[in-house]
């Protein structure tokens, strides 16, 4: 299951996550290539969101949660006591299923990581990272007027975008997506993905859907899980055309799920 | 027959109209709910509700109507001298009918007052039974009509509801009604006090001395400053505030974003204790805790502290203040979608700079309005001031010596030995007035921007 090992980010080994009793991922190996888009499938429950939160352990947040296994960002294990969240965090970005824009301006909301990471000294350099991280999102043309008007007064697709905009203003190198497309409409949705297939340039991208053309449409590596187990990981084409895996074959033919 | 005993009776009919009309709609219906427009239950409480209306709406414009008929009636037997003579003397005569009447005892009474008395009695006796006939008879006719209104096609769920939403409109505008009826009695006796006193006076006075004229004022009443009664006020408020905004504040963050769920559960309602104490309580533990050690305490370094101060008041009301801080905000903070702080935390803050820089920002609406309940509940505190604060109108910007506010005044002027119609007494309600418009628009601000918070989000 282990793919080309030139361009790694992340090598994750036999992870598992408990909350409370219950284990959601029962041991996944897993690596994610830089300048790639991972996509994550499977049915509700299966553990990909959660797997999705091992990697910038946002699983900290939720009390009962334990984290087992190794996981490696360039080779060093971010459960490891020497790692400081906040600093993973500022390198492995994330993107929440709901557009979650804070109740503050567009500019207030892009500068906020920035900010708190000290990213810029003087005002003309946030004014430049606002301005190019909302020129990355493609939400520059639409919003570089109204600046101070509120993050929540937009669209939702212009929401998300907002929120793609703030996670890539402190540069991270991995961005996390978390179902980035099922609170919007079909045009929004198909701006995000073509966002999404920009951003891999500079970025690792690793995207849980729940949509199977999404996953085939943005993705080059493709991993479907079910019931906390990773059946299957491969290039993406190969995952649609030539699943090796029953279970997989079942849940992309919508059998079942 | 008494009237509780007359309630009781009509209570039984309904009860026997509910069960009468449900045996009717099963009848009717040969047990088979289908064919019904309503369930069952429904044409019950409609033959119900008809007899207990009627039957309490004829018994209540009979109580209401029955008292001016009678003295109409008493007042035509009265000696024509009385009867024709001073309407104050009419008053008093009639008066001396009814206590006669009611406590059977003639001593002292005019001879006439005596006889009408008797009259008085068995015409409130015969008005009894007639009143008791004419709603049984109401009850009886109201039965009879909605008894037959019990048809599978009847719309008794439509009615029933109609009754119940009447009901709770009817509830509903007493609390409306009750406070139009406490400004209206406010606002004539406070238009009867302007007349005696100028309001500029009121108003703009420092001086706050009823009982004697200025100096060379040549005036005959006090002087009604309002400024050092209201300061009084204003100064033990911020006082108060800048004891319980501070600790209510941070104990709602640490309650809504650091304590575990059990804590939590513990420390929250023993928190709202605080505000379940009465506040006499409060008023002696600063009358004879916090006020002796502020003066001690005080001696100590230096400083000369009363042992009833502004800052005793201040103190003590501000404990008691901060359970509707912190409750109030905690829900607020909580309120907060969890999405923005998972926002916060995956760009790297950490729950500092999350609390700080989106929580409080996000909530500061909610928190602000809390604030603002706090402090109009501040200034209507009267108990702790009275206790811990004394009674001397100062106007002193000196948390250390004793003040009082505006509440505490209106109870010392209300309370005093003079007469009812004299400035002295009718300022209470000018201060009450001025404490009400104080206290409606700090609500109404605060409703405002309650309002103005459920847009920022979601």
């Amino acid at each position: 299951m282990i793919a080309d090992t030139g361009n790694v980010k992340f090598t994750t080994r036999d992870v598992h996550v408990f909350y409370g009793a219950k284990e959601a991922i029962k041991g996944v190996d897993l690596d994610i290539n830089n300048n790639e888009v991972t996509a994550l499938i499977g049915p509700s429950g299966c553990g990909k969101s959660t797997y999705l939160r091992c990697l910038n352990r946002m699983n900290d947040t939720v009390d009962s949660a334990r984290v087992t296994g190794t996981i490696e960002l360039d080779g060093v294990d971010i459960y490891d006591r020497s790692v400081d969240v906040v600093q993973l965090r500022a390198r492995v970005g994330m993107v929440f299923q709901k557009p979650n824009p804070f109740p503050k301006s567009i500019y207030e909301n892009v500068a906020y990581g920035p900010r708190i990471h000290g990213l810029a000294t003087k005002k003309s350099e946030l004014d430049e990272v606002v301005e190019t991280s909302l020129r990355k999102a493609g939400l520059w043309n639409e919003v570089n007027d109204r600046l101070d008007t509120q993050g929540t007064a937009l669209s939702g697709g212009q929401q998300q975008r907002l929120c793609i905009a703030r996670a890539i203003a402190v540069s991270p190198e991995v961005i996390l997506m978390d179902e980035p497309c099922s609170a919007l409409d079909p045009i929004a949705t198909a701006r995000v993905e073509e966002l999404i297939d920009e951003l891999r340039e500079n970025y690792a991208i690793v995207i849980v859907t729940h949509s199977m053309q999404q996953a085939a449409r943005v993705s080059q590596k493709t991993a479907f899980f079910h019931l906390g187990d990773l059946v299957e990981y491969g290039d993406t084409e190969d995952i649609f055309t030539n699943p090796r895996e029953e279970r997989t074959r079942d849940y992309i033919t919508g059998r079942f799920g | 027959m008494s009237v509780t005993l007359l309630i009781l009776i009509i209570l039984g009919a309904v009860t026997a109209a509910y069960v009468a009309g449900l045996a009717r709609v099963r009848a009717v219906s040969g047990g088979n709910a289908r064919v019904l427009h309503s369930r069952p239950s429904y044409y019950g409480t409609y033959v119900a509700l008809v007899v207990a209306l009627a039957a309490f709406s004829v018994m209540a414009v009979w109580l209401i109507a029955q008292g001016p008929v009678i003295m109409g009636h008493i007042t035509d037997l009265l000696p024509a001298d009385v009867r024709n003579g001073d309407p104050s003397m009419r008053e008093l005569a009639l008066a001396q009918v009814v206590n006669v009447a009611q406590s059977g005892s003639a001593f002292g009474a005019e001879p006439y007052a005596v006889k009408l008395a008797a009259t008085y009695n068995s015409m409130l006796a015969s008005s009894r039974l007639y009143m008791t006939i004419a709603v049984l008879l109401a009850a009886l006719v109201a039965f009879a009509l909605a008894y037959r209104q019990v048809r599978p096609q009847a719309r008794a769920r439509n009615w029933v509801e109609a009754v119940v939403k009447a009901l709770l409109i009817i509830c509903s505008s007493i609390a409306v009604l009750t406070t139009v009826g406490i400004v209206l009695s406010m606002l004539f006796q406070t238009i009867h006090f302007f007349s005696l006193v100028p309001p500029e006076n009121f108003f703009f006075g420092l001086v706050w001395d009823p009982r004697f004229a200025a100096a060379g004022s040549g005036g005959e009443t006090g002087q009604f400053g309002l400024i050092p009664v209201l300061w009084g006020t204003v100064f033990i408020t911020i006082l108060a505030m800048m004891v319980s905004v501070p600790v209510g504040l941070m104990s709602a963050i640490y309650l809504a974003e650091y304590a575990g769920p059990r804590f939590r559960g513990i420390a929250k309602p023993i928190l709202e204790i605080l505000a379940g104490i009465p506040t006499v309580v409060y008023g002696f533990f600063a009358l004879i805790t916090v006020g002796p050690f502020l003066r001690d305490g005080g001696a100590l370094i230096g400083l000369d502290i009363d042992a009833r101060s502004a800052l005793t008041a201040g103190l003590v009301m501000g404990i008691m203040i901060i359970p509707f801080v912190s409750s109030l905000s905690d829900d607020v903070i909580n309120a907060v979608p969890q999405s923005l702080r998972d926002g916060s935390y995956g760009l790297g803050a950490t729950k500092s700079e999350t609390i700080r820089r989106v929580i409080l920002p996000a909530a500061l609406p909610g928190i602000v309005g809390s604030i603002i309940l706090a402090v109009s509940r501040a200034v209507g505190e009267t108990m702790i001031v009275v206790m811990a604060a004394g009674v001397a109108a100062n106007l002193t910007a000196n948390p250390f010596q004793a003040v009082t506010t505006v509440t505490v005044k209106i109870v010392s002027q209300l309370t005093g030995d003079q007469e009812f119609t004299s400035p002295q007494t009718l300022v209470a309600f000018a201060l009450g007035m001025t404490l009400f418009v104080i206290t409606l628009i700090l609500n109404v601000y605060a409703l405002h921007i309650v309002r103005k918070y459920r847009e920022q989000y979601d």
